[in-house]
């Protein structure tokens, strides 16, 4: 199967930091990896440049078959809202649109809105009931829910999740992994940041970092038989 | 559904959020609009009125003879009928009096004297501001009576009640003394009298020396008013005296002048009140915008979002400033003009496009958000 994304020798630099140094792996489509390493050892850094927010200072990375370390400000934001789908620690939604417009923004960014299809998203993170509540109005977990039908609602090749349980309690934590679970089971490509073993274990690989540099890519069944 | 509609959406939203600081913009903007009306409204309306009072402190218009060789010619009477005969309502309102003189050089006793003949009923719509003493002429009033400048009366020790005697080329003519005039100008050194009266010492029915008119208006009305009686009044002169038309117009000027300076500097303070809620305000929006442009929203799309809100602003202040200042124009308009000021609906598209201008000026601190970089927003730094 050929690779969705290629990291080839990534650097990252800020001033005499290394955040990045000379990372190199791939992701085949459909698979769900988890980034994984103590602060500071460079997965914010690795996340923001696969989501096209942050350029790389050195090395290539090819997703989808674009080299996206080479793209101008104006190519990376089209990137961003046609092949990538955020989700955040700290949720991110803006707080005076309700839940359905929150999703539509997505819309409104990539192409048309389509106000149905973004109620549709939200059913289907069991978020019917809820599409006219503003995110104070929301729980931790629904709110993340929100974002999750949010990054889902352009199809996008890459979804990219940042802690996306780090601000929940267990139950909610249960119910986004079951989402995520879900969604590698459709065929979504998913890049999830963690500290979380539990969420790692779940992943087809963890990919460990350590000061910047890849320390070991782990294959959770592997290491299970 | 369209993005239109996503984009009017969030832009609603946007104006209810953050309701604080937008009201504190739109207080700003609508107080600044509100001045900004009141003095385009008196200043239209203070224009009209000023003018209107200019037209008292004498003519501004003669129409008179060519001079030719040392004696000076004389026009026809029936000018004044080719003035009446003036049928263009514009040109008519303009003429707020047409006064004709007929000066004769006359003796009472051994004194020299210059005798104006005229109409008297004309010549105090003209000189409402000469101070008298005694007594006016009226144009239906006695035959023989006159009114002295202060210089002649002095000269032949003329009051109120006397009665002076004038030749002229072996015709003689009494005149009561009705009043008596201080003008300022060579008019106190003169006797004025009724034309007819003059005309018949002078033995010269029908003729004229010259015709003084009061016209209102801009430099460029009263030009097209001069041109019209130029092309009625063949064989005379007729031109506008240029020290008073540049008098007025130095004095409108400075009005104008003072008016759009005021304006400029209120609306720099409203500006500057939107420029502080806009910057706090950009504080609390560079988060969403980080958002936004991580979600892969363009600069330019967002900016629009947010330069559409501070447009929103200064339309609903501008409306607002506009039906404020109309009030406060009334009040000035009376209080300082002594004239009563009605809004005029042309200043709302006026002063809503300045507070609109105003209020994307102000909003500079929202086009900087363009810059912020989603990653370190969202990171929380």
């Amino acid at each position: 199967m050929a690779s969705l994304v290629q990291v080839e020798n990534l650097e990252k630099r800020f001033g005499e930091v290394r955040a990045l140094d000379r990372v190199s792996f791939a992701i085949d489509a459909g698979e769900w990896i988890a980034i994984m390493g103590p602060s500071g050892s460079g997965k914010t850094s690795l996340i923001n440049i696969l989501g096209g927010l942050d350029q790389p200072t050195g090395g290539r990375v090819v997703v989808d078959g674009q080299d996206i370390s080479r793209l101008g400000e104006r190519d990376l934001t089209r990137y961003r809202s046609e092949k990538i789908g955020f989700v955040f620690q700290q949720f991110h939604l803006v707080p005076y649109l309700t839940a359905v417009e929150n999703v539509m923004l997505a819309q409104y960014f990539h192409s048309i809105t389509d106000e149905k299809e973004a109620a549709e998203a939200l059913k289907r993170v069991g978020l019917g009931d809820r599409l006219d509540h503003v995110p104070a109005q929301l729980s931790g977990g629904e709110q993340q829910r929100v974002a999750i039908a949010r990054a889902l609602i352009n199809h996008p090749k890459l979804i990219l999740a940042d802690e996306p349980t780090g601000n929940l309690d267990e139950a909610n934590e249960a119910v986004i992994l079951e989402l995520l679970r879900e969604l590698h089971a459709s065929g979504h490509t998913i890049l999830v940041v963690t500290h979380s073993p539990a969420i790692g274990n779940l992943a087809d690989r963890r990919v460990e970092l350590e000061h910047g540099r890849l320390a070991r890519i782990h294959v959770p069944s592997i290491a299970k038989d | 559904m369209h993005t239109r509609s996503m984009f009017l959406r969030i832009l609603w939203k946007l104006l209810g959020a953050s309701r604080g600081r937008l009201t504190v913009a739109l207080i700003a903007l609508a107080s600044g609009a509100a001045v900004c009306s009141a003095l385009l409204n008196v200043n239209l309306d203070a224009e009209k009125k000023l003018t209107q009072e200019f037209r008292t402190f004498g003519a501004n218009v003669v129409i008179a003879p060519p001079v030719t060789g040392g004696d000076a010619a004389l026009a026809d009477a029936s000018v004044m009928d080719q003035i009446a005969a003036q049928h263009d309502p514009r040109i008519v309102s303009r003429i707020i009096a047409a006064t004709p003189f007929l000066y004769v050089a006359a003796n009472s006793g051994s004194q020299p004297v210059i005798l104006a003949g005229t109409l008297f009923d004309q010549l105090s719509k003209m000189n409402s501001w000469w101070k008298l003493q005694g007594n006016w002429v009226s144009s239906g009033g006695d035959r023989e009576q006159c009114l002295a400048g202060v210089a002649a009366a002095r000269q032949l020790g003329l009051a109120p009640g006397s009665r002076v005697e004038m030749r002229s080329g072996g015709r003689t003519i009494s005149l009561d003394v009705a009043g008596i005039v201080t003008t300022g100008g060579a008019e106190d050194n003169q006797i004025f009298t009724r034309l007819d009266l003059a005309q018949g010492l002078a033995g010269l029915p029908g003729k004229l020396s010259l015709v003084q008119l009061s016209v209102s208006g801009t430099t460029a009305e009263i030009e097209e008013v001069t041109r019209s009686l130029a092309s009625a009044a063949t064989g005379l002169e007729v031109r506008p005296v240029r020290q008073i038309a540049a008098a007025e117009g130095s004095i409108l000027g400075r009005i104008h002048g003072l008016i759009f300076w005021t304006i400029a500097l209120i609306l720099a303070l409203s500006m500057l009140g939107v420029l502080a809620s806009m910057a706090a305000l950009a504080m609390e929006r560079s988060r969403d915008v980080g958002l936004m442009k991580a979600l892969g929203g363009p600069v330019s799309r967002i900016m629009h979002l947010f330069l559409a809100e501070a447009g929103a602003l200064g339309v609903l202040g501008g409306t607002i400033g506009f039906f404020a200042g109309a009030v406060l124009a009334r009040w000035i308009g009376g209080r300082v003009f002594g004239v009563e000021v009605s809004p005029r609906l042309v200043i709302l598209p006026v002063t809503v496009a300045l507070t609109m201008l105003v209020a994307l000026a102000g909003a500079f601190p929202l086009r900087l958000l363009g810059r912020v970089r989603p990653a370190e927003i969202l990171r929380g730094e």
